[in-house]
C-alpha cells in the first residue's frame, strides 16, 4: 500500500477547496473591482433624491452637459430614500460630493460636520434672500438653493362646475372653504383631501397667525391659541365629512386622491403639475391661491438645495458643479421639465410666463414660510406627522399639540 | 466512542489533533470574533456616547455622556422617551398576540395533518410554504390584500361589512371595542398618568388595526414552521398510548387534552419561546410595510433603533435601543427556560402507563438533524 | 355481549367517519386561507393597475398583460438585483457549508483543549438575536472599509451557529469505526473529514444548503446596513424599495407583485424539489 498517495490526494482536493474559496472571492472581488475601477479623470457623485423620471432625465441631462463643458465625470444616483441613504453615507464615511438636502434636515447634519459650508459659492447672491436663510445655520450657508415650491389649493374644474359654482367663488376666507367644501361633497368624492401631515396641514397655522417657533426661535408655540384654532378648524370640516386626509382615503397623497376624482379639491404643491400630465391627463384642474385666515394668508414653502460633503475630496470641483446646476439655464430647465420654481429671481419672469397658470404658486412665495432650521427638527415634524395620522380619530387636536409642542421645546434647549 | 478512538492513537498525534481541531475552527471563531463579539463591543460604547454619524465612532467625534442615551429613553420626558415607550406598547401588543395564537394555530394544524388521510402531503406542503417566502414578499403581498380597496375588504364587503381602511387606521383594538361601550378617554383618568411618555390610556389601547395586519401576517408565515416542530412531537408520541386511550373509551378531546398536551409539553415550551424571540425582533415588515405610521402605532423598538441611527443621526440612542431590546430578549428566554424547568406541574396519569417521554419527545430526531436519517 | 361490542364498533366506525368528513372540510378551508393569496399575487401581476385596484379579488385578469413584468427590466434595475442575490446566496451558502462542517467536524470529534470553551462560546453567540446588531454590524463593516462592498454583504453572513450545531450533531450520530481504519492507515485528519467524513454527512449538508440559500436569499437588514449603492441592492432590497414608492407613482400592485413572484421562485423551486427533507429539516434545525 502506498502510504504517501493518499495525502497527496488529500492535498490536491485541499487545493480543490482553496480554489473553490478563491473563485468565490474572485467572483465578488471582480465585480466589486469593476465598480471601483477609477479613471483617471475625477468623477463626482451626486445623490438625488428623484420626484420621478421626469426629473431623473433633466438631471441627468444637465450633469452630461456639465461634464461636456468641464471634462468632470458625474455620477448621478437616485436614492430610493434619501434621508437614510445620506445618513449612511456620513456614517461609513464615503457621502456623495454633493446631494440633495432638504431644509429640515440641515440643521442637523450641519450640526453634526457633515456639510461644507457653500458661502464663497460663485453664484451665492444670485438666490432670493429667504431662500439662504432657508439653508443658513449659525450664519453660514450649507446648501446653495435649487428650486422652491409653495402649496395651494388645486381644484378639479368639472367637479367645480357640477356643483354650479364660478370664478366668484374661490374660497378666500375659511368660512368659504368649508362652504365650498361641503358644496362639492357628493358620494365618491369628497370636496377637500389632503396629506396628514404638517406639511401641508401646516398651511392653517400660518393663516391662523400661529407657527412651530416664537419669533426670536427660542421658544415652541406648537400649541399656541391660533394653532389650537387652526386645528379645531380643520377637525371641524373633517367632522362635517366634507374634508378628508389621505389615509382615510387609502391613497398615498393628496396628488393621488386628486388625481383619481376621489376628492374635489387638494392641498399641494407644484409638484402636482408633474404627475396630473403624466397619470391623471384626462382630470383637468385650475390653481389659485389658498383662503386667507383670522390672521391672513399663509403657505408652507419647500426648499430643495444643493449640499455638499465635509468629507468630499474634490471639493473645488463639487463647488463648481453646484454653480453649475443652480445656474439660470440649468433652473429653467428644470422647470420645464418638472414644473419646479427657480431658486433664482432673474427666472421669475421667464417662470410666469411658462406657467401662467401657476401664478398661484408664485404669488404665494410672498407670505410663505420655510421650517426653522435647528437641528433634530425633522424627527420632531416626522413625530407631528405621525400624530397627525390619528387626527380624525382624536378627540382633542390640542393633545397632539401639546405633545409635539414639548418636544420641539426640548430640542430647542439643546 | 471517543474513548475508545483514543486508545487508538499514536502518541504524538494529541498535538497534531489540536492544531486540526483549531485551524477547522479558526473560520467560524475568526468571523464570529469579528463580526458579532467586537460589534457588540463597539456598539455598546457608541450607546455611551453622543456620536452624530460623523467621522469613526472611534475618533474626536464621539464624546463619552455616560449614561444620557438610557435616560433619554427611560427617564426624561421628551421624544425619545415618547417613541420608545410607543414602540414597547406595540410590541407589547404584538407579542401578545402573536405568540398563542400562532402556537395555537401550529398545534392545530400539526393535530389535523397528524391523521392518515389522503393528500396529507398536499396539506402539509401548503401550510408550510409561506414559511419559505420572504417577509419582503409576503409584506408586499399583505399591503396590496389589506389595502382600503384591497382583496379583504372586497370580501368583507359581500357580506355587507366595510372594512377598515387597515393599514392606515390607527385605532387601537381595544379602544375600539370600549368605544363601542361608550367609554373614551375624557371619561377616565388614565389620560392624565404616564409611563415611558405614553399615558396609561394609552397603554390599553391594544393593538392598533394597522398592527392586527401585521399580526395575521405572523400566524400566516411562522404556524407552518411551527406546525411541522409539532407534528415532528406528535408523532414520536408511541401509537400503542393512543390505542390504549381508544380502548378505554377517552373521547377525542380527551385524550388531546390529557395525553397529547402533557406528552408535547417540552415542543410547546420551545416553540413559546421561539415565538417569544421572534416577535420582539420583528423589522422587516414593518420597514417594507409602514416604516411605524400610522400615528406610531406600528413602531417597534427593532425599527425604532434602526430609524434612530440611519434617519435621526442618533446613533447613541439607536445602539441603546438595541441593548435595551437585547435584555429584554433575555429576560423573556430565561423566563420561559425557568418555566420549563419545572415538570412535576404536568399530570401524570398513571393509567396510561408511564410517561417518560416527557422528556422532549423531538430529542433524538433533532439531535441527529438528519433529513433522511444517518446513514 | 358480542352483540354490543358490534354495535359500539359500528357507532365508532361512524364516528370516525363523520370525523373525517370534518377533518377534510377543515383541511381544505385552511388550505384555501393558506393558498388563495399567493395564487392572487400571481394572477395580479398580470393584471392592469386599474384592473388590479377595481377587482382585487378576480381569478382572470381583463385584460391580461405582461407589462409589469415588462417595466421591472425596462424602468427597474431587476436583472442587476438578481445578479447581486445570486452573487450574495450562492457565496454565502457554499462557503457556509463548507465552513460550518469544517467546524462542526472539530467540535464532533477532534481532542484538543478549549475545545468546550469554544463549544461554549459558540451556542452563547446563536442566542444573540440578530435585529441588535444592525446597529454594531453597520459600525464594524464601515471601520473595517467592507462599507458598500460585496465583501461587506458576504463575510459578516458566512458563518452561523446554528449549522455548526447541526454538523456537529450529525458527526456524533456516524459511528466512529468508519475512520478508524483510516486513521490506522495513517491518513491525515484532513483527508479523512475531506474523503471519509462528508460523503456520509450529505443529508445534514443539504440541510445547511438549503437553510443557508433560503436565509441569505431572503435577507434584508444584513443588505439595508453593509451597502448603500443601487448598484449592490438585492432582490428583497429592490422589491422593498419598490413597496415605499414615490409620490405621484400610484399604487403599482402589479409591479410590486410581479416582483415579489419572481424573486419567491427560486426559495419554491428548492422547496418542492427538497420537500420532505425540508419538512424534515425544519423539524431538527429550528430546534437548539
Amino acid at each position: 500500500m502506498n502510504a504517501h498517495r493518499k495525502p497527496r490526494i488529500a492535498r490536491s482536493r485541499a487545493a480543490l477547496v482553496l480554489a473553490m474559496v478563491a473563485a468565490l472571492a474572485l467572483t465578488a472581488g471582480t465585480a466589486l473591482g469593476s465598480r471601483q475601477s477609477g479613471t483617471a479623470t475625477t468623477t463626482l457623485t451626486a445623490l438625488i433624491g428623484s420626484s420621478g423620471p421626469a426629473e431623473t432625465f433633466a438631471v441627468n441631462n444637465a450633469a452630461k452637459a456639465f461634464t461636456k463643458q468641464t471634462g468632470i465625470e458625474v455620477n448621478v444616483v437616485v436614492a430610493s430614500d434619501l434621508g437614510q441613504q445620506l445618513a449612511q453615507g456620513f456614517a461609513s464615511g464615503n457621502p456623495p460630493d454633493i446631494f440633495y438636502l432638504g431644509n429640515d434636515q440641515v440643521a442637523t447634519y450641519a450640526k453634526a460636520g457633515s456639510l461644507a459650508p457653500l458661502d464663497s459659492l460663485k453664484n451665492v447672491k444670485a438666490f432670493y434672500p429667504s431662500l439662504r436663510a432657508a439653508y443658513t445655520y449659525k450664519g453660514r450657508l450649507y446648501a446653495a438653493p435649487k428650486d422652491f415650491s409653495t402649496l395651494a389649493l388645486v381644484i378639479n374644474t368639472a367637479s367645480w362646475q357640477r356643483a354650479k359654482l364660478t370664478a366668484k367663488d374661490y374660497p378666500k376666507t375659511w368660512a368659504q372653504l368649508a362652504s365650498v367644501a361641503k358644496k362639492l361633497t357628493r358620494s365618491g368624492q369628497v370636496g377637500l383631501c389632503t396629506g396628514a401631515e404638517f406639511h401641508r396641514l401646516g398651511v392653517f397655522m400660518i393663516q391662523s397667525g400661529g407657527w412651530l417657533v416664537s419669533k426670536n426661535g427660542q421658544t415652541a408655540t406648537v400649541n399656541s391659541k391660533a394653532n389650537v384654532a387652526a386645528f379645531n378648524f380643520v377637525k371641524s370640516m373633517i367632522k362635517a365629512g366634507s374634508f378628508k386626509l389621505t389615509n382615510q382615503l387609502g391613497v398615498g397623497w393628496g396628488g393621488e386622491g386628486f388625481g383619481k376624482q376621489m376628492c374635489a379639491m387638494t392641498i399641494e404643491g407644484n409638484w402636482i403639475s408633474g404627475a396630473m400630465t403624466h397619470d391623471y391627463p384626462t382630470v383637468k384642474y385650475r390653481v389659485v391661491e389658498l383662503p386667507t385666515g383670522p390672521a391672513g394668508k399663509g403657505t408652507l414653502q419647500y426648499d430643495g438645495g444643493w449640499g455638499m460633503a465635509a468629507a468630499s475630496k474634490n471639493k473645488t470641483e463639487a463647488m463648481s458643479l453646484i454653480t453649475y446646476m443652480t445656474s439660470p439655464k440649468v433652473q429653467m430647465g428644470n422647470a420645464k421639465a418638472f414644473g419646479v420654481m427657480p431658486s433664482v429671481k432673474a427666472n421669475a419672469k421667464a417662470w410666469s410666463k411658462l406657467y401662467p397658470q401657476f401664478a398661484a404658486f408664485l404669488a404665494g412665495a410672498e407670505y410663505s414660510r420655510s421650517i426653522p432650521t435647528v437641528p433634530d427638527i425633522a424627527t420632531v415634524l416626522g413625530d407631528f406627522n405621525q400624530q397627525l395620522q390619528g387626527l380624525p380619530q382624536s378627540n382633542n387636536p390640542k393633545t397632539i399639540l401639546d405633545r409635539i409642542n414639548s418636544e420641539l421645546q426640548s430640542i430647542l434647549n439643546k | 466512542m471517543l474513548k475508545r478512538f483514543a486508545t487508538l492513537r499514536e502518541p504524538g498525534i494529541r498535538g497534531h489533533e489540536a492544531a486540526a481541531g483549531w485551524l477547522f475552527l479558526m473560520p467560524v471563531i475568526v468571523i464570529l470574533g469579528l463580526f458579532l463579539v467586537l460589534p457588540i463591543t463597539m456598539a455598546a460604547w457608541v450607546s455611551f456616547s453622543d456620536w452624530n454619524g460623523n467621522g469613526s465612532p472611534l475618533g474626536a467625534n464621539a464624546h463619552f455622556v455616560g449614561l444620557d442615551n438610557y435616560r433619554h429613553l427611560l427617564t426624561e420626558p421628551g421624544l425619545d422617551q415618547n417613541n420608545f415607550g410607543t414602540a414597547l406598547r406595540n410590541n407589547v401588543y404584538y407579542v401578545l398576540l402573536v405568540v398563542p395564537i400562532q402556537t395555537a394555530v401550529a398545534l392545530f394544524l400539526a393535530v389535523l395533518v397528524n391523521r392518515r388521510v389522503k393528500l396529507v402531503g398536499f396539506f402539509r406542503t401548503a401550510f408550510y410554504f409561506p414559511s419559505v417566502t420572504s417577509s419582503v414578499a409576503i409584506t408586499v403581498l399583505f399591503l396590496f390584500l389589506f389595502s382600503p380597496t384591497g382583496a379583504i375588504n372586497k370580501l368583507l364587503s359581500y357580506f355587507g361589512a366595510t372594512g377598515p381602511s387597515w393599514l392606515y387606521d390607527p385605532r387601537g383594538l381595544f379602544h375600539v371595542i370600549l368605544g363601542q361601550f361608550g367609554v373614551d378617554q375624557s371619561s377616565g383618568s388614565l389620560a392624565n398618568g404616564f409611563f415611558l411618555g405614553v399615558s396609561y390610556w394609552d397603554w390599553l389601547s391594544g393593538p392598533s388595526i394597522a398592527m392586527c395586519v401585521f399580526i395575521v401576517m405572523a400566524v400566516f408565515t411562522t404556524s407552518g414552521t411551527f406546525m411541522l416542530l409539532f407534528l415532528a412531537a406528535l408523532q414520536s408520541i408511541d401509537d400503542s398510548v393512543n390505542e390504549a386511550a381508544a380502548l378505554d373509551g377517552a373521547s377525542e378531546w380527551r385524550k388531546f387534552r390529557h395525553i397529547t398536551v402533557p406528552m408535547i409539553r417540552p415542543t410547546i415550551f420551545t416553540i413559546l419561546t421561539l415565538g417569544l424571540i421572534g416577535t420582539w425582533q420583528i423589522f422587516d415588515q414593518i420597514y417594507v410595510g409602514t416604516k411605524g405610521s400610522p400615528s406610531n402605532t406600528t413602531l417597534t423598538p427593532a425599527f425604532l433603533s434602526f430609524n434612530a441611527s440611519f434617519n435621526g443621526n442618533n446613533w447613541g440612542v439607536g445602539a441603546a435601543i438595541a441593548f435595551i431590546l437585547f435584555a429584554i430578549i433575555v429576560f423573556f428566554t430565561i423566563l420561559t427556560r425557568l418555566a420549563t424547568r419545572n415538570p412535576d406541574r404536568v399530570p401524570r396519569r398513571r393509567r396510561f402507563g408511564p410517561t417518560q417521554a416527557l422528556g422532549d419527545p423531538n430529542a433524538s430526531r433533532v439531535a441527529s438533524a438528519s433529513p433522511g436519517g444517518a446513514p | 355481549m358480542s352483540n354490543s361490542r358490534a354495535r359500539s364498533d359500528a357507532r365508532a366506525v361512524r364516528r370516525r367517519r363523520v370525523g373525517s368528513a370534518m377533518t377534510y372540510s377543515f383541511l381544505l378551508a385552511l388550505a384555501v386561507v393558506y393558498i388563495f393569496p399567493f395564487v392572487i399575487a400571481v394572477v395580479t401581476s398580470f393584471k392592469t393597475e386599474p384592473d388590479s385596484t377595481a377587482n382585487p379579488l378576480s381569478l382572470t385578469p381583463h385584460p391580461a398583460t405582461t407589462s409589469a413584468f415588462h417595466q421591472l427590466y425596462e424602468d427597474q434595475d431587476f436583472p442587476s438585483w438578481v445578479k447581486n442575490s445570486l452573487i450574495v446566496t450562492l457565496s454565502v451558502t457554499f462557503l457556509r457549508v463548507f465552513l460550518d462542517s469544517l467546524a462542526g467536524y472539530a467540535l464532533a470529534r477532534l481532542r484538543f483543549r478549549g475545545r468546550g470553551a469554544a463549544f461554549a462560546t459558540i451556542v452563547a453567540v446563536m442566542a444573540v438575536p440578530g435585529v441588535v446588531l444592525l446597529i454594531p454590524k453597520f459600525l464594524i463593516i464601515r471601520e473595517f472599509g467592507m462599507y458598500d462592498t460585496y465583501y461587506g454583504m458576504i463575510v459578516p453572513l458566512l458563518v452561523d451557529a446554528a449549522g455548526v450545531f447541526i454538523m456537529k450533531n450529525f458527526f456524533e450520530s456516524i459511528p466512529v469505526s468508519v475512520e478508524e481504519s483510516a486513521r490506522i492507515d495513517g491518513a491525515s485528519i484532513f483527508r479523512i473529514y475531506w474523503s471519509i467524513v462528508l460523503p456520509m454527512a450529505r443529508p445534514a449538508l443539504v440541510t445547511i444548503f438549503i437553510l443557508s440559500f433560503q436565509g441569505s436569499w431572503n435577507e434584508l437588514a444584513h443588505f439595508i446596513i453593509s451597502a448603500q449603492s443601487t448598484g449592490l441592492d438585492t432582490l428583497t432590497k429592490g422589491v422593498a424599495q419598490l413597496a415605499s414608492g414615490q409620490l405621484g407613482s400610484g399604487n403599482r400592485y402589479p409591479l410590486k407583485l410581479a416582483a415579489s413572484t419572481l424573486m419567491t421562485i427560486p426559495v419554491a423551486v428548492l422547496f418542492f424539489v427538497f420537500q420532505r427533507r425540508i419538512m424534515n429539516v425544519t423539524a431538527g434545525a429550528v430546534k437548539e
